[in-house]
């Protein structure tokens, strides 16, 4: 009796072609280039939270790397071991089923932070970027922080409701 | 007891580590065809995300054409002035077109050399964006299938958008120019660059993208060049990546170089690097190499 498991990640697949599709044009023309919108790692924040780390990284390995091939650019890779790795950093420190929501909103802050930092060590590490940290900090990673704030608690509400059965459903079968 | 690693768990963060850097590594050289997991995986969420991008795209230009009815009046008159040139210029062009190709008999010239100049656009729909700036790319929808090739260019009504960076069968992923950097090995290539109406008089290479200004970095520019402000910048076709005539952007300010013996232009890009319905990629003829 898997239901919920397919539905996260159809609704992460879903989340992921807004972010590349309707985003751009909701967002305003002057912010377009300093946010750039990740739902789907505030979906796996969500799961690393509520749900268990190994799940989130499994899921930021597997749709970073989608994102990585779709919008091929320079290195393949960098958008998969920057989620999985801080989805699963930050489920390691912040792991509490019963979380409420100001702590939940931390993590977004906090995980959206280190993910894009990740990015950014990545792009420096290959010599793919010059400019310097606290730059990219103040252009980019702090409008990105904020938007996700404001996505995740868009998202709070279903997205607990969707995790809290799919808990129950996996300590169902493990009891059975 | 709460330990960090165990053993067993190190060992596999170290392996994926170096998996991961092998990964990075082997991506970042130009390749030439991805493999079919790739393939399968762009096209597939490429057929999704078209699905999306131009409906949204369509409402929200219903709304910025509503917000701009006023100004319909006056383009319209503009338009009327620039049509009125541009059939004028079109029989000078075309006498000087048949000139030319006259010459080019004469002269014997190869099919090659003949075609090289001829370009064909064609039109292309973006089915998604990614904004982040240190990997600023966009998604369209022509392929391999359709004569696609690796560093074509691509280009809007305004200017120069960027180059192919990389072809699966029914999608293909564009490089934006902000991408464009010297230091980066496989970055697109430097652009030839000269001015608009002072063709064979000014030569420089547009080298870099500054993410921090949003200026392109026009660089070897020789001495004595008569570039000056609010001059045109298209591409000059030399060198074989970027096609002749492209338009780049404006000029903002000329100045003495790194070594003080060449000038620098900053160039205002003429693309807007954002919000795209349709662009044109330009079809060069296939050159052996």
């Amino acid at each position: 009796m898997k239901m919920r498991r397919p539905v996260l990640i159809l609704l992460l697949f879903l989340l992921f072609i807004l972010e590349g599709t309707i985003l751009p044009w909701l967002i305003p023309d002057v912010w377009e280039m300093r946010m750039i919108p990740n739902l789907v790692f505030i979906v796996i924040l969500f799961v690393t939270v509520y749900h268990h780390r190994h799940t989130a990284l499994i899921m930021g390995l597997c749709f970073g790397m989608l994102h990585d091939v779709v919008f091929y650019g320079r290195i393949l890779g960098a958008h998969s071991f920057a989620m999985g790795l801080s989805a699963y950093l930050i489920g390691l420190i912040f792991q509490i089923p019963r979380a409420p929501l100001p702590l939940m909103m931390t993590v977004v802050l906090l995980g959206s932070l280190l993910e894009d930092s990740m990015l950014f060590g990545i792009f420096k590490v290959f010599n793919l970027s010059q400019e310097p940290y606290n730059w990219a900090l103040l252009h980019h990673m702090l409008p990105t922080m904020l938007f996700h704030f404001a996505a995740g608690l868009l998202l709070y509400i279903p997205l607990r409701r969707q995790l809290e059965l799919l808990g129950k459903e996996t300590r169902d079968e493990e009891a059975a | 007891m709460f330990k960090l690693f165990n053993n067993k768990r190190l060992f596999i963060l170290l392996i994926t580590l170096v998996a991961f850097i092998v990964l990075m590594g082997f991506s970042l050289g130009q390749r030439k065809t991805l493999s079919w997991p790739e393939n399968f995986v762009r096209d597939t969420t490429g057929f999704v995300q078209k699905l999306f991008y131009k409906p949204a795209g369509y409402i929200a230009g219903l709304f910025e054409d509503i917000g701009n009815l006023h100004d319909l009046a006056e383009e319209n008159k503009r338009l009327k002035i620039l049509a009125a040139q541009y059939a004028r210029d079109a029989a000078q062009l075309n006498f000087i077109k048949a000139e030319n190709e006259g010459y080019k008999k004469d002269l014997k010239f190869t099919k090659a050399q003949a075609n090289l100049y001829n370009y064909e656009y064609h039109i292309a729909n973006v089915v998604s964006v990614t904004t982040e700036p240190s990997n600023n790319t966009l998604v369209i929808d022509l392929g391999a299938k359709d004569g696609i090739r690796l560093n074509m260019s691509v280009t809007s009504i305004d200017g120069l958008v960027g180059v192919i960076s990389n072809v699966s069968n029914f999608t293909s992923t564009v490089k934006l120019m902000t991408m464009l950097d010297i230091y980066d090995p496989n970055s697109q290539p430097p652009i030839a660059g000269t001015v608009f109406n002072k063709e064979d008089k000014t030569f420089g290479m547009i080298e870099r993208y500054d993410q921090q200004t949003g200026r392109l970095i026009m660089n070897k520019i020789p001495v004595g060049d008569p570039i000056a402000k609010d001059d045109i910048i298209i591409s000059k076709g030399t060198g074989g990546v970027y096609p002749r005539g492209m338009t780049i952007g404006t000029v903002e300010e000329v100045k003495k170089g790194e070594y003080g013996l060449t000038s620098t232009a900053i160039i205002k890009p003429a693309a807007g690097f954002q919000d795209w319905k349709e662009l044109f990629v330009v079809f060069t003829e296939e050159r052996v190499e």
